[in-house]
């Protein structure tokens, strides 16, 4: 939570350069947020698509970090702080996936 | 008027008294009075008239005697060998043309409308999504009583808010719910009998399938191979409402079937029972199937075949204590759930009788087994199937290509829907020899990564592309299949992938509906369609035919339904659950 508070760049803008980070980003999405939840190309019922550039709960990394590790009260939407195998360097990959995939931004 | 919805308050209490393993919270007055969503309350209206034809409880020898009687249809599977085969010869391919709407019916709720109705006694009882279940004049629709199950606002449902039918015993029309309880209606006031809770719903637990009768039990599967549940089913007594027996389906460390999942991973394994089963009274069998091993699509951490998911279970219906298995697809990567319907079907095969368990698999393959003893017979593709073939012994020889990858190319068949699912059903013609299966043509792009198991969220390991859909190469099938060989006799193709239900009758017809919106009807021998008739709403049901008042009447659902984009069906259709009954003049 501290480096939600921080200032300066975040680690989602450097891991944009790095394939490495990009594809660990890719699959944790693709394993633990995509299927019938936010798809791989694919527009469910209900669920925000993350790829349309549109950010209900914020756009920035920090933004998007927050709805990550948080999760959204109320909806489907839990929160993965803590939860993912690498902690926050797997949340910080995702965002770097999610904004490398997005297209016409 | 039967509507007493004042009378709910006092109900209330009556349930807190009486209910065993807690009781939905009670309604406000303002939600008494008002038309509310479907999750904004709970509200009931009961009836004290005299209704219905003055008949007793439903009896084993009702149940055991299926679709004898045409003015009954009291099994989800019409029989329990789930034939879904009515007896009436007038409904032929030369009178259906001549179906005249007679009335119809608002849920007043969305998503998929999956129902197969219950008819006793001249009453029909139907349930839709989110659980409302209302009790109908099979003849006219008059609503005799009304029940509004109040659903929390974290369920915990992977594919939509379904639910498909009800059982009826003794007195007791049972429905399962969303929120993994089982609740006792009285037939004809509606009051509750009893309610109880199958499992705590917040850990992913759901339950969408109508109970299966068998003698005093009431056996009920359950959702949530999606959550990483441990799968299970359950027998309860149809008088009080107890748990008699539970039959996981996942082992427990030390038990036999264990060392099948590599480590911990057992503990997550899925297995999930969420559809009603069948029973042969002869051997005094049970028969049940499970869905897919969790996570879905990424089998690294849960190396071995992953027992008893993706099988079929025989079982004393008395204990729950299991006689034989076989498992269709060991280790599954691809979410071919293996519970679609099962036939029990006595068949002729080299000049011997067999008695058979015969399925339209998930995976896109049509099995034989002997259910004596669940020896493997056959198995023939019935869609386009490249994941593997069959070996001898019915173990699939995988295509490697066919597995998920992080970067997949090879597109795959079936879709993870299937060929078949689950949430529709088959019926089968024992004059003809012929399996009715609606199924969908499509295939896909597997996809696994890294997954992270968190109680409560989906744990699925991957997902799907859906390049079929995408391509508009995907589409529905409604195929005749020799049961005795598996090949298909006749195909119907429909633009868009099939996933209603069917019914077939001794007249020679074949009942089913579209995504687009019509009810269809086909010679059954022959595949000619001899009626098409705009509902407006997709299809999502399991019809049913039936007489009351000496006419003959065949009820079809629709609504639409959660993943409609995953499917190719046209989103430009409104939600909202109907159902329409037709007459034969």
């Amino acid at each position: 939570m501290t480096l939600v508070g921080c200032a300066g760049p975040d680690p989602a803008s450097a891991y944009l350069e790095d394939p490495e980070a990009l594809a660990r980003g890719g699959s944790v999405f693709t394993g633990t947020c995509s299927g019938y939840c936010h798809g791989v190309n694919v527009t469910i019922a209900d669920v925000p698509n993350l790829f349309d550039c549109t950010w209900i709960h914020g756009g920035s990394n920090r933004d998007i970090y927050n709805t990550i590790a948080n999760g959204v009260p109320g909806s489907r939407m839990v929160a993965f702080g803590g939860r993912l195998p690498d902690g926050d360097e797997d949340i910080w990959k995702i965002i770097a996936f999610l904004k490398s995939e997005a297209s016409g931004c | 008027m039967a509507f007493r919805p004042s009378t709910y308050a006092f109900l209330s209490l009556f349930i807190v008294a009486c209910a065993d393993g807690g009781a939905p919270s009670p309604a406000s007055e303002e939600e008494v009075e008002g038309e509310a969503g479907p999750s904004s309350g709970q509200m009931h209206w009961t009836n004290d008239r005299p209704i219905g034809l003055g008949m007793s409880g439903v009896d084993a020898a009702m149940l055991e005697s299926g679709l004898e009687d045409p003015t009954r249809w009291l099994l989800y599977g019409g029989n329990y060998a789930n034939y879904r085969h009515s007896p009436i010869q007038r409904l032929t391919p030369e009178a259906v043309p001549n179906l005249k709407l007679a009335w119809s019916f608002p849920t007043g709720t969305d998503r998929q409308f999956e129902v197969s109705p219950v008819v006793y006694d001249g009453i029909m009882y139907i349930s839709s999504s989110y659980n409302r279940l209302f009790a109908l004049d099979a003849a006219t629709g008059e609503l005799f009583w009304r029940y509004d199950h109040q659903q929390p606002d974290d369920l915990l449902v992977c594919c939509g808010p379904v639910n498909r039918g009800v059982a009826i015993a003794g007195d007791a029309v049972l429905m399962a719910t969303l929120d993994a309880r089982l609740i006792a209606f009285h037939r004809l006031s509606g009051e509750i009998l009893w309610d109880t809770a199958i499992i705590d719903y917040r850990e992913g637990y759901a339950a969408t399938a109508a109970p299966l009768i068998v003698g005093d039990l009431a056996i009920i599967g359950i959702a949530g191979g999606e959550f990483g549940i441990r799968g299970f089913f359950d027998a309860y007594d149809v008088a009080t409402g107890e748990r008699v027996w539970r039959h996981y389906t996942v082992p427990a460390a030390g038990e036999p079937g264990v060392e099948t999942w590599a480590g911990e991973s057992y503990l997550t394994g899925g297995a999930p029972t969420w559809n009603a089963g069948a029973y042969d009274p002869e051997t005094h069998t049970l028969f049940w199937t499970t869905g897919n091993p969790a996570p879905d699509w990424n089998g690294d951490e849960r190396e071995g075949d992953n027992l008893y998911a993706d099988a079929v279970i025989a079982l004393d219906p008395d204990t729950g204590e299991r006689k034989w298995f076989f498992q269709f697809t060991p280790h599954d990567v691809w979410d071919y759930d293996g519970n679609t319907q099962v036939f029990l079907i006595d068949m002729m095969r080299n000049g011997r009788e067999v008695k058979a368990l015969v399925q339209a698999n998930r995976n896109g393959y049509f099995y034989i087994l002997d259910r004596t003893d669940g020896r493997f017979i056959s198995a023939t593709a019935y869609v386009q199937t490249n994941w593997a073939t069959i070996a001898e012994d019915g173990r699939p020889i995988v295509n490697p290509e066919a597995l998920p990858s992080e970067d997949p190319s090879v597109r795959v068949c079936p879709s993870h829907l299937g060929g078949m699912n689950g949430a529709w059903t088959g019926a089968y013609n024992p004059g003809l020899g012929l399996a009715y299966i609606p199924a969908v043509e499509s295939c896909e792009l597997y996809r696994k990564g890294i997954v992270a198991f968190i109680p409560g969220q989906m744990f699925l390991g991957g997902g799907y592309e859906l390049i079929d859909v995408e391509a508009e190469r995907s589409f529905g099938v409604l195929a005749a299949i020799d049961v005795r060989t598996g090949e298909t006799r006749w195909r119907y193709e429909d633009p868009i992938p099939l996933m209603a239900g069917t019914l077939s009758t001794e007249g020679g017809v074949v009942f089913t509906g579209t995504q687009s919106g019509f009810a269809l009807a086909f010679n059954a021998e022959t595949g000619e369609e001899v009626w098409r008739h705009r509902l407006g709403g997709g299809v999502r049901s399991q019809p049913i035919a039936y007489e009351a008042d000496g006419r003959v009447f065949v009820a079809i659902g629709a609504g639409n339904g959660t993943f409609l984009e995953s499917t190719g069906a046209p989103d430009i259709l409104p939600e909202g659950g109907q159902l329409f009954v037709f007459e034969l003049p």
